[in-house]
């Protein structure tokens, strides 16, 4: 246990005095800043829609400020931090020549693995809360609104899903650096994992919706097929931590959202009397409504995590 | 040919004749008024009654139109007197306004005047003569002329009344919250103005007022004058928890001289009033989609008639399940309260959230809505699965660290 400890306070260590780090975390910091500022601007502009919604709060963290919110943007780009975190952990000792003088030490193997995913993991808890805590100031100061309990609830579970979601990406670029020798191939592979995973997958869903179910937007499809349409996009999608990631968090921080499909098929009796009552989900069901997504998610970075592991533990290293 | 000849000539002569017929007629008409005007006296006038005999009952004015005509070339003023009249009678000439004692004639022309004459109370039976008599202003001219009224025996008991109620509708139907309004017309047939005093005698707790038609105050006294007659309104309001009956009301109308009493009847068929409700007054449900969700309802009968044939429905979104048990009561007495469970199934793939479903008891006459608000949830099953999904991940974990750690 000692080992694991030694290894993980010096990776933290290495981590926050590193250059790569400081530049990381200031620039997402700002954007993030930037983000939530221009929501907090659009928020007094807009009293009325503040007015209407029971957690004005949440709206810093959902409202789109100038291009994108700030959950938008970690979805986008809390990946990078977690791919330079990790990209280079095992194949730089290795290249360097220092893993072997490491596992000379009295320190296991595996402590060396765990304790580098654990201070990634912590740097990145370290990282995403502090940047949640300045923006819910940074909100008090500029909005004057005061959280409530269910809100923090919900910066809670979603910042956990965050934590995880940036953790994924941490455990892949440490599966490449162990699978790669080279630290530029890892850097690269990972690199373009992500864009492959966050970006191409939408079209790819888009194609495969199509070729199931064409619909056309000219001319007149029935309903029934615009909608299965839609659900094959959806269900294809679901392949990309980043679309799962999203629909989560989206659920989570706005309680008014009641399902992760963009289209869903009612009844105009059903539109009516569902739209009498505009009432807020409880914190329960809207995390139940996204806990498959939030199953999902710490599955894949628990497994992604575990092949590492074991990879690592059955790779020849003193060569 | 002669014969045509002959016939032609036969109609020329006949049509000669008759045109001058037709002139000699026309020049014999004209000659004859010319010689009308001609012979019209100097002067002439005449005072005569249109009827010259009539038959009243005894307490009845008789009005009489009079007429009076100048026969002479002049126009006249005329004087009228009534000469004679008999005791016990008040008698003058007027016109549709006011009492006159001379009129104006023109010539060849008469006017109608009328002759009014008012018997005492008291006036027996018989008959009664009227002299008039017509004057011209100078005096020279006079006419005369009578006129004889017969006064028979009067009903006794219609003149002890002295007081006519008449209603068009004694009898008013409705239900118990209903408000009823009878009309009455009041006449004074006394021979002086009067006060009356509205009084009624009614069923107990009832809300019984008089009005004067049209308005909107309430009365206890009205003043008529002699012969006049006015409308009034009884409005009646049941006592609310009233059983459904027959209820007379008897309305006097008295003044000092005189009583007269009118019975009205109000009919109740009752009330029809429903309520619904819960027991513990929460009109909340949670529900899970796909899955039944329970709620016990009441009905109560809290009017005062029998409700048949009590339904019930549901204003619920489409593919929603509600049901009824019992799905409807034959009939709910008053007062009774019956249980009705009911049971919600959400569609399987409804969303989350609140749903405004609306619950209707009807019985023909009334229907009550009790309106829902149905939370649906979502089933955790899957959230146990997913926590399952999790914990086997952690155990492979584990396994993986048991096995291969410590290397």
């Amino acid at each position: 246990m000692s080992g694991l400890f030694a290894v993980f306070k010096k990776e933290l260590c290495d981590h926050f005095s590193s250059y790569r780090f400081v530049i990381l975390f200031a620039l997402i910091a700002m954007v993030s800043f930037i983000t939530s500022y221009m929501a907090g601007i659009h928020m007094k502009e807009n009293l009325e829609a503040l007015a209407k919604t029971r957690f004005p709060f949440l709206m810093l963290f959902s409202s789109p400020g100038a291009l994108f919110s700030m959950i938008q943007f970690v979805a986008f780009f809390g990946p990078l931090i977690g791919l330079i975190l990790g990209f280079d952990s095992i194949n730089r000792e290795r290249a360097q020549g220092t893993l072997v003088k490491l596992v000379s030490q009295p320190i296991y193997r595996d402590a060396v693995i765990n304790g580098k995913f654990l201070a990634g993991v912590a740097t990145i808890s370290v990282l995403l809360t502090s940047i949640v805590l300045v923006i819910s100031g940074f909100g008090l100061a500029l909005v004057g609104v005061v959280p409530g309990i269910e809100e923090i609830w919900r910066l809670l579970v979603y910042l956990l899903i965050s934590i995880f979601y940036i953790s994924f990406w941490l455990g892949i670029s440490i599966l490449f650096s162990i699978f790669f020798k080279g630290i530029a191939t890892s850097a690269l592979a990972s690199v373009a994992l992500w864009i492959f995973l966050s970006f191409f997958i939408s079209l790819g869903a888009e194609v495969a919706a199509n070729a199931v179910a064409p619909a056309d937007s000219q001319n007149q499809t029935k309903p029934e097929i615009i909608v299965k349409n839609m659900r094959i996009k959806e269900t294809v999608s679901l392949i990309s931590p980043m679309v799962l990631y999203s629909k989560a968090t989206e659920i989570i921080i706005d309680p008014m959202r009641k399902t992760t499909g963009s289209i869903i098929m009612m009844g105009p009796m059903e539109e009516l009397l569902s739209s009498r009552f505009q009432n807020p989900l409880t914190l329960g069901q809207s995390m139940i409504v996204v806990f498959p997504h939030m199953t999902a998610l710490i599955a894949i970075t628990l497994i992604c995590f575990a092949i590492s592991y074991l990879v690592f533990l059955k790779q020849e290293i003193r060569t | 040919m002669m014969r045509i000849k002959r016939d032609g000539f036969c109609l020329f002569a006949f049509t000669v004749f008759v045109a001058v017929s037709v002139f000699l007629i026309f020049s014999g008409t004209s000659a004859s008024e010319e010689t009308k005007k001609i012979k019209l006296p100097e002067r002439g006038i005449s005072v005569a009654p249109e009827y010259t005999g009539v038959i009243v009952s005894q307490d009845e004015d008789v009005s009489i139109d009079l007429i009076v005509t100048n026969r002479g070339r002049r126009d006249e003023n005329i004087d009228l007197t009534v000469t004679s009249i008999p005791k016990g009678w008040k008698a003058w000439v007027k016109t549709y306004s006011f009492g006159i004692t001379g009129v104006h004639v023109e010539s060849d022309k008469s006017k109608n005047l009328t002759l009014r004459a008012e018997p005492d109370e008291d006036l027996a039976p018989g008959k009664y003569k009227f002299g008039i008599e017509a004057k011209t202003a100078d005096g020279k001219l006079t006419s005369k002329s009578q006129l004889i009224i017969t006064v028979k025996e009067k009903k006794k008991e219609k003149k002890a009344k002295g007081i006519n109620i008449i209603t068009s509708y004694p009898v008013l139907r409705g239900p118990t919250d209903a408000k009823f309004e009878f009309s009455l017309e009041v006449e004074n047939k006394l021979d002086k103005d009067s006060i009356f005093n509205l009084t009624f005698q009614g069923p107990e707790n009832w809300d019984i007022n008089f009005k004067p038609a049209y308005e909107d105050k309430y009365i206890s006294s009205l003043r008529l004058k002699s012969g006049q007659s006015q409308t009034v309104a009884v409005e009646v309001k049941p006592y609310p928890f009233e059983k459904p009956d027959e209820y007379p009301i008897l309305v006097k109308v008295s003044s000092p001289e005189a009583v007269g009493e009118v019975k009205l009847t109000v009919a109740l068929t009752g009330t029809y009033k429903l309520d619904a409700g819960t027991a513990n007054g929460l009109l909340s449900l949670n529900a899970i989609r796909g899955k039944k969700a329970n709620l016990s309802v009441y009905v109560k009968n809290s009017g005062s008639g029998t409700l048949t044939n009590l339904q019930f429905l549901s204003f619920k979104p489409e593919n929603w399940k509600t049901e009824f048990i019992p799905e409807k009561i034959d009939t709910l007495p008053p007062g009774e309260l019956k249980q009705v469970e009911v049971s919600i199934t959400p569609r399987d793939e409804a969303l989350v959230g609140d749903y405004s479903v609306g619950l209707t008891a009807e019985a023909g006459k009334v229907s009550k809505t009790l309106e829902l608000r149905v939370t649906v949830k979502a089933s955790t099953a899957w959230g146990w699965i997913g926590i399952g999904i999790i914990v086997l991940v952690m155990a492979g974990l584990v396994f993986l660290f048991i096995r291969f750690g410590r290397r």
